[in-house]
């Protein structure tokens, strides 16, 4: 058996939840390092979430970034990941 | 009161929420509880066992009548290196040891026993900031722009409550206290569970199926929840293992759980962060951090339901009482709720035997736990009691020296516990002549 990442979400746009703040990113790339879902894709020499879509909302990146780089929130009411075997 | 003013917002309905705004609203409070997810529950991942030493507490019986999978009775501990497997099997006598659940099924129903009792349920909202005035939490403020007021906020949003995080209060945390764990969830259908698992529960430590934490499965009504993940360290993620998932798969394909699940269908993924310490300050002017959000889990001995539910009641009791006197200062507010805490047996003892064991387990490798906890279950008699018991006095002393103590005494037995592995060789060899 090998893992396969099921994952439900619920229709509806999420809103953009995740942000990189461009100015404080190094492109020290822990963010995608800790990733489980391959949410951050370096872009020149920052990384960005660009997809966001395959975000699950742990939140492991926003706790790795050690310099105020990514602003973390909660998707819209009722959108995002749904999990229904938690 | 206004529409939008009430004495408590409970923000969450994981476990702390509709366990905090329930007992909110049965001592007299106006109470609104909001979740984000359209359906309580279905935005959590846990290992989803309650745990029996809690359940046992008064407070908590009303939770027995919710939506139960299984009945838990037995547990079997694997300790796997290529060597060899130990299993050491547990069948106490007391009967139901845990309950395992749906998060999805278990969180609704509790939610509707605290509608019941007179809460405002509001789902599909996100809280998205507080309202604070004066170094003091006075509402809440939602996705759709509304904002609403309560003497108390009871943050019951986990792990990285937005609220907690807005107050101040909830740091970023990696390395040796934050742990990442994914889990599967595997249909295998009702009989074969019961053939396979029947009620007990397993765990697993092997080099290379987790980082530093107890790989699980446990068994649900026609499916088995499969767990493992570990600390975030610098070591978690490396080239050999890219992400959590690499861990599940070597879990996965231990030839032992492979045998065990074979034929089965994998319906669910999930991944969550667990914090592995409390957050030192859970108390501000206006606002109580319950559950996962005020760090109540203990990852190590797999807990943080029954912290839930129990650090959920107390903010409640706590609300109630500063609501009463007129005085929801941080001072008022914490004094009552650290009061209730501290009274609490499962919370303290728990709390104590993780933190000591989590020491002792962190200076030794994932390789070096499993022959030590080999040792200790097969030896028998004279050998393992000499591990045992210096280990376990360690533990309970806080005494690490006794622990390496133990550690060094396994390496000079080693000759005596090992069974040569050549020994089938040399014995095929003898019976052919």
């Amino acid at each position: 058996m090998k893992t396969e990442m099921i994952v439900d979400y619920y229709p509806g746009e999420t809103g953009e939840f995740i942000k990189v703040i461009e100015a404080n990113c190094t492109g020290c790339g822990e963010c995608a390092k800790f990733c489980t879902r391959d949410v951050w894709e370096l872009d020149g020499s920052i990384y960005r979430p660009k997809n966001l879509k395959l975000c699950v909302e742990c939140g492991a990146c926003w706790n790795v970034c050690e310099f105020e780089a990514i602003e973390f929130n909660e998707p819209k009411g009722g959108t995002g990941v749904r999990f229904s075997y938690g | 009161m206004k529409e939008n003013e009430y004495d408590v917002i409970v923000v969450g309905a994981g476990c702390a929420g509709p366990a905090a705004a329930k007992k909110a609203a049965e001592l007299g409070l106006k109470t609104l509880l909001l979740e984000k997810s359209q359906v309580p529950g279905e935005k959590n991942v846990s290992g989803t066992c309650l745990n029996g030493a809690a359940l046992i507490i008064p407070e908590l019986h009303y939770l027995l009548e919710g939506p139960i999978e299984r009945e838990i009775r037995e547990m079997r501990t694997h300790h796997i290196n290529k060597d060899r497997t130990t299993i050491f099997h547990e069948i106490p006598s007391e009967g139901i040891l845990l309950l395992s659940v749906r998060r999805d099924h278990f969180d609704s129903w509790h939610t509707e026993q605290a509608r019941k009792a007179g809460v405002d349920v509001k789902l599909s909202t996100t809280v998205v900031d507080i309202i604070e005035d004066d170094e003091t939490v006075k509402g809440v403020i939602t996705d759709s722009g509304v904002q609403y007021y309560a003497k108390v906020v009871i943050d019951a949003a986990g792990v990285n409550s937005i609220v907690g995080r807005k107050a101040g209060l909830i740091p970023k945390r990696k390395g040796k206290n934050m742990i990442l764990y994914t889990t599967v969830c595997v249909h295998l259908g009702k009989e074969i569970i019961d053939e396979r698992f029947g009620d007990c529960i397993e765990y697993y430590l092997s080099p290379g199926i987790q980082h530093k934490t107890w790989p699980w499965i446990f068994p649900k009504k026609d499916t088995v929840t499969v767990g493992t993940g570990g600390y975030m360290d610098e070591n978690l993620i490396n080239d050999e293992f890219p992400n959590v998932n690499k861990y599940m798969d070597n879990f996965l394909n231990l030839p032992i759980v492979k045998k065990k699940l074979e034929g089965g269908k994998i319906v669910a993924w999930g991944l969550h962060l667990e914090y592995d310490e409390v957050i030192e300050r859970r108390v501000k002017n206006g606002l109580i951090l319950t559950g996962e959000a005020g760090g109540f889990v203990i990852p190590f001995l797999g807990e943080g339901m029954p912290e839930a539910f129990f650090t959920g009641i107390y903010a409640a009791e706590a609300a109630a009482n500063a609501i009463k006197i007129g005085d929801c200062s941080k001072t008022k507010l914490s004094e009552k709720y650290e009061e209730l805490i501290a009274d609490n047996f499962f919370m303290q003892a728990f709390r104590h035997v993780a933190a000591v064991n989590k020491e002792a387990i962190l200076t030794k490798s994932d390789e070096e736990i499993t022959r030590m906890m080999q040792s200790v279950i097969m030896g028998g008699g004279f050998i393992s009691n000499a591990i045992h018991t210096k280990w376990l006095k360690g533990v309970e002393d806080e005494n690490f020296e006794l622990i390496q103590d133990a550690y060094d005494f396994l390496e000079l037995i080693q000759p005596y516990a090992q069974v040569d592995t050549d020994f089938e060789n040399i014995y095929n060899e003898r019976r052919k002549k």
